[in-house]
Order: structure tokens, then sequence, then C-alpha cells
């Protein structure tokens, strides 16, 4: 028999009590041994779904099986071969670092004498060595993080699902959970793992899908998708003109007339034109502008970005802006609710 | 088995959380000595009344301070495992294979140890002051498993109320719910001495029955009709609150 996927998933529905419908009939699949990304902005159904995978939150339609197995059938068995780092950390304050992470093994079935040897490697190897001793309620946002991923891999789960695992997070943190991450899945680790940031989906995943009002818009390599979206952009602005208005109508007209430009419009200090291939298309619209004489301040070619994609697929720019806003206001009624289902 | 293992990892752990909150601990030891002092000494008088069955008010006294004691446990139980909730470290347990099962035991078993080492400290402290324990050895070892089982019972409302509500407001001034549980007994006088609505409202109050089973081992020894009606509403009591707790707790996690 082949490798059953980590993680297949048919017609997925989730409406909470409330009448929210928060996942509308979603479908993928993450083969073993992929560093999935699901990209989509605050409110899209991300935490919702990795709640569901990880047999938390029960569905309201659809198919799920995790490792091989139905979550339907054995949630236990899935619960065993997944490693969950949640959006809001779960945490005991109370406990030391190195207690907690040794617990943690044990609840999974690991031995005393490996529950130990592997808190203290996992300690190390996100940098917390220093401080297991300490209680969990003295660590920094970034040490709280880290301490719940090593939380999640006491048990070497096959299968980890990181539902935003660095947001809220200094820079330098950052980085470092992308290494970790990174060396995890060359060991042979599946990742799924949830993101709002462009930047983190770029650099990690080798496939993504984009989820967006609860369902899924689209779904491929970061490159591919940004080749989807089209050929180059190039930006042009104009510097300080005198009557602006005028000039731009007549730049505009003069950009959409030639045959390498696909598309083309107008920007706040200049124009924006989508076309095959920058490095022929930019002297041509260099020309055109010269003879339509407006003067060029500055000429860009870029590649699109995710952002381009994921305009190109929502007709909204993501908002990064209220990226951890609302994590903190919605923990009280998540757990045991009454409403939950 | 398993579940006994799981359990009782989940166990040590609410155990460490517990000694970790040394303030709660100095609380629960000293409303126990507050209530000696307070109620001890001025009311020492009352034991002159006819129809007072004991010579020694503080003997008296022993048996309300220990099961009011208990019955106020089940408002902190509330608000460390709401602690646990708010923080998402009970979903960290749910998220683990561990049986559901194991860890309702695993919580409700604190209850237990903390109506032990309440009773304990109360009976060392009784026995110091010259309290006589009147059923003896055995009397005391009887008082200790029938106030952990009321441990246990309260644990279980507690449970409910942090579950049900979620809500720090309400599991903080939950002990006032407790508050008629404690009161609306004969812990200050005997229920004979008791009269109109407050002698009806003390007569549904289960806690009174428990209450007066445990005085009676203190103060007079094994008189079984005082003890008996005690047993039964104490084990009934628990019975039905465990399975209200267990019902409350699947539906919840499920
Ligand atoms: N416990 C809940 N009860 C009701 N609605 C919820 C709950 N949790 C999330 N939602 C709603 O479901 C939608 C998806 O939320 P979520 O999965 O948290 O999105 P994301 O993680 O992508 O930000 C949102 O509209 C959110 O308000
Ligand atoms: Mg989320």
């Amino acid at each position: 028999m082949q490798h059953p996927p980590a993680v297949a998933v048919r017609g997925l529905e989730k409406t909470y009590p409330g009448g929210t419908r928060a996942i509308d009939g979603i479908d993928f699949t993450v083969e073993q041994g992929e560093f999935f990304g699901f990209l989509g902005p605050n409110g899209a159904g991300k935490t919702t779904t990795i709640k569901i995978l990880a047999t938390l939150l029960p569905k309201s339609a659809g198919r799920v099986e995790v490792a091989g197995i139905d979550i339907d059938r054995d949630a236990r068995g899935v619960r065993a071969s997944i490693g969950v780092a949640l959006q809001e950390v779960g945490l005991d304050d109370l406990s030391k670092g190195r207690d907690f992470l040794v617990l943690q093994g044990r609840l999974y079935g690991v031995g005393r004498a490996e529950a130990n040897r592997r808190a203290d490697e996992l300690l190390e190897l996100v940098g917390l060595s220093g401080v297991g001793k300490r209680k969990i309620g003295s660590y920094s946002g970034g040490m709280r993080r880290r301490i719940d991923l090593a939380g999640a891999l006491m048990h070497e789960p096959g299968i980890l699902f990181l539902d935003e695992p660095t947001s809220g997070l200094d820079p330098q943190s950052r980085l470092a959970i992308w290494e970790h991450l990174e060396q995890l899945n060359a060991q042979g680790v599946t990742v799924m793992l949830t993101t709002q940031h462009m930047d983190e989906a770029d650099r990690l995943c080798r496939r993504l899908a984009i989820i967006d009002h609860g369902r899924l818009v689209t779904e491929g390599s970061p490159s591919a998708l940004k080749a989807g979206v089209g050929g180059d952009v190039v930006r042009v602005s104009f510097g300080h003109m005198e009557s602006p208005d005028g000039r731009t109508d007549a730049a505009l007209g003069a950009l959409r007339q030639l045959p390498a430009v696909r598309e083309a419009d107008t920007t706040p200090d200049g124009l924006t034109a989508t076309v095959d291939d920058g490095g022929t298309a930019a002297p041509a619209i260099l020309r055109a502008l010269n003879d339509v004489e407006v003067p060029v301040a500055n000429l860009a070619v870029t590649r699109p970005s995710l952002d381009d994609v994921f305009l190109h697929h929502t007709g909204r720019e993501i908002r990064e802006a209220d990226a951890d806003e609302d994590a903190e206001s919605r923990v009280w009624g998540q757990w045991m609710g009454v409403n939950r289902r | 088995m398993l579940i006994l293992r799981e359990s009782s990892y989940i166990y040590v752990r609410n155990l460490k959380t517990w000694l970790a909150q040394p303030t709660m601990i100095v609380a629960a030891v000293f409303s126990s000595a507050v209530m000696y002092l307070f109620f001890g000494e001025p009311l020492r008088g009352i034991t002159g009344l006819p129809g007072f069955p004991a010579s020694d008010y503080q003997a008296f006294l022993t048996a309300m301070v220990i099961v009011m004691a208990v019955v106020f446990s089940g408002s902190d139980m509330a608000m460390v495992l709401l602690t646990d909730i708010m923080s998402g470290y009970v979903d960290k347990l749910l998220l683990s294979p561990v049986n559901r099962f194991s860890i309702l035991l695993g919580t409700l078993a604190i209850g237990a140890t903390r109506a032990i080492a309440q009773v304990v400290a109360i009976v060392l402290v009784a026995t110091a002051i010259g309290v006589r324990f009147e059923g003896g050895i055995v009397g005391i070892l009887a008082v200790i498993v029938a106030t952990t089982l009321l441990g246990i019972a309260m644990g279980c409302v507690g449970l409910i109320i942090a579950v049900r509500t979620r809500s720090v407001q309400v599991t903080v001034n939950s002990w006032l719910l407790f508050m008629p549980l404690a009161f609306l007994t004969s812990a200050f006088m005997p229920r004979d001495l008791i009269t109109g609505w407050f002698q009806f409202a003390v007569g549904l109050n289960p806690i009174e029955y428990i209450l007066v089973a445990v005085r009676t081992i203190i103060i007079d020894g094994w008189i079984w009709e005082h003890i008996v009606p005690g047993f039964w509403v104490l084990l009934g009591t628990s019975a039905v609150l465990v399975a209200a707790a267990t019902y409350e707790y699947r539906r919840a996690t499920n």
C-alpha cells in the first residue's frame, strides 16, 4: 500500500452555534513530508480548520483523515500521531519549563527517562536551556511560543499543526522559529502551518493554499501562484509635476497603446503596468513616456509578490494591520463551548 | 491501569499547581483558625444553655470548622480550574491522547487531597487546644473519609461552576453560593434550639446532616441514629454531584 497522505480533507464545513459559517466547504491534501501553508487574513477560518484537524473542535460536515486515520473513527489515534501548537499557546504558568515538557511527553506515553532526555534536547533546540528551571509565567512572549513548540515535539510526531506560530513575535524570534521548522521538515516531519504573513508563507511553504471567508481561493507553490498572476509589474513615478492630471492621462493612454503592456493603471504618484517581460517592456515604456513629454523620476520592475496573488484572487489586500488584534479577545468563548457545536 | 497512570500525571501536576499558590493554602488554614478564635471564645457561654449537648464549645465547633473549610474549598477549585481553562492549558490536555476521564479524575482527586490536608490540619490544631474526640482514632479516620468525599463533591460543584459560567467574576464570587450551604446549618447551635424558617431551611440543607454526623462522632461517639442519615446524605449528594460534573465535563469536551 502507498503512504496515506498526512492530511486529507473533503467537503469540510463548520458553522458555529451563533450561525457564523467559518468553513464553507474546503478540500485539500497534504502529502507526507510536505511543508504546507494555509495563508489567509484574520477571520478566514485558519484556526477553526486547525482545531478541527487536531480533534479539538467538532466539524459540521465533511471527511477528515489525518495520518491515514479518520478523525471520527479514532480521535485518540489522531492525537497520538500529531503535534499541535495553537495560536493561543496553552501553557501552565505555575509550572517550570522543563517540568511542562516532561509532563507533555508522559501524557503521550513517553517513558520517564526518555521524556527527561528529550526535554533537555528540545530546550536546547529552542534555545531555552538556561531557563528550563524557571516558571513559565516568567517567560517572554517569544519564549512562550518556543516552549509551546517544544511541547508539541516531545513525542516526536510525524505531523505538526502550527497555527500562526510566529504571530506577535519580534523578528529575531521569528527567524529562530523558522529555522527550527525548516530543520524539522528536513528531517521528514510534515508541517502544516497557518499564517497571515506573506513573507512567512513565501519563505517556508513549498505549497500553500489561500483561504478567505472559509473557502480556498487558490492553491499551489508560491512561485506557481505568482506566475499565475501574470508577468512582471513595472512601476513608474513622475516626481513633482505642475499639472499631473492631464499629463497622467496622456501617459496612461500612451502606455495602453504599447503591445507589450497587458494592463496599466494610475497610482498616487505615477503609473503601474503589467507586462510579460519587464526587461524588454521597460525601454519601450520610457520611450513612450518621453514621446508624450512626461518626465520619469523613477522606474522599477518587480515580480508579482504573494500580496499581488492575494489581491488577484480576492480583489482585496490582505490586511496585515489587524494581524494579532483579536486573538486574545476570543479566548473566552473558545473552550468547553456550551455553544461550541 | 492506563487511566490511573494518566490521572496520576495530571494529579501530580495539579498538586504542584496548588502547592505553588501558598496564599490559597494560608487562606484556608487561616480561615479555620479564625473560626475557632472568633466563634469559640465569644460564644463559649452558649454551652450553658439548657439542652446544649456538649459542655465544650470548642469540640462542638470543630465539626463546623472542618465542614466549612471543605465546603468553601469548592470555590477555590472552581477558580483553579477556570485558570486552566482560560490559559488554554485544558485545551493542551485535550489535544493529547490521554483519556478524558483521566483528566477529570486527576482534577477531582485534588478536591480530595485538599480536604484531607485541611481536616488533618484542623484535627491536629483541635487536639492541641484540648478537644477530645469521643469516636477515638476510628472516629477521626471516619471523619477524614467523610470529609474527603465531601471535598470531591464540592470539587464537582466547583467544576460545574467553572465549566458552565467560564466567567472570572462569577467564579471569584462563587463562595457566596457556598455560604448558605455552610451557614444554613446547626453549625453554631443545635437544631433543637433553632426555630422558625431557619429551622426549616436547615432541615433542607444536605450539609446539615453531614455536619451532624461528623459532630456526633467528635463529641458523642458512635450514636448511630445521628450518624446514619448523614452517611446516606453524603453518599447520595456525592453520587449526584459526581454524575452531574461528569455529564458537564463530557458535554464540554466532546
Ligand atoms: N468560538 C467561536 N464562536 C463563534 N464564531 C467563531 C468562534 N471562533 C471563530 N469564530 C468565527 O469564525 C470565523 C473564522 O475564525 P478563525 O478560524 O479564528 O479565523 P482565523 O484563524 O483565520 O483568523 C470568524 O468569523 C470568527 O469570528
Ligand atoms: Mg486564527
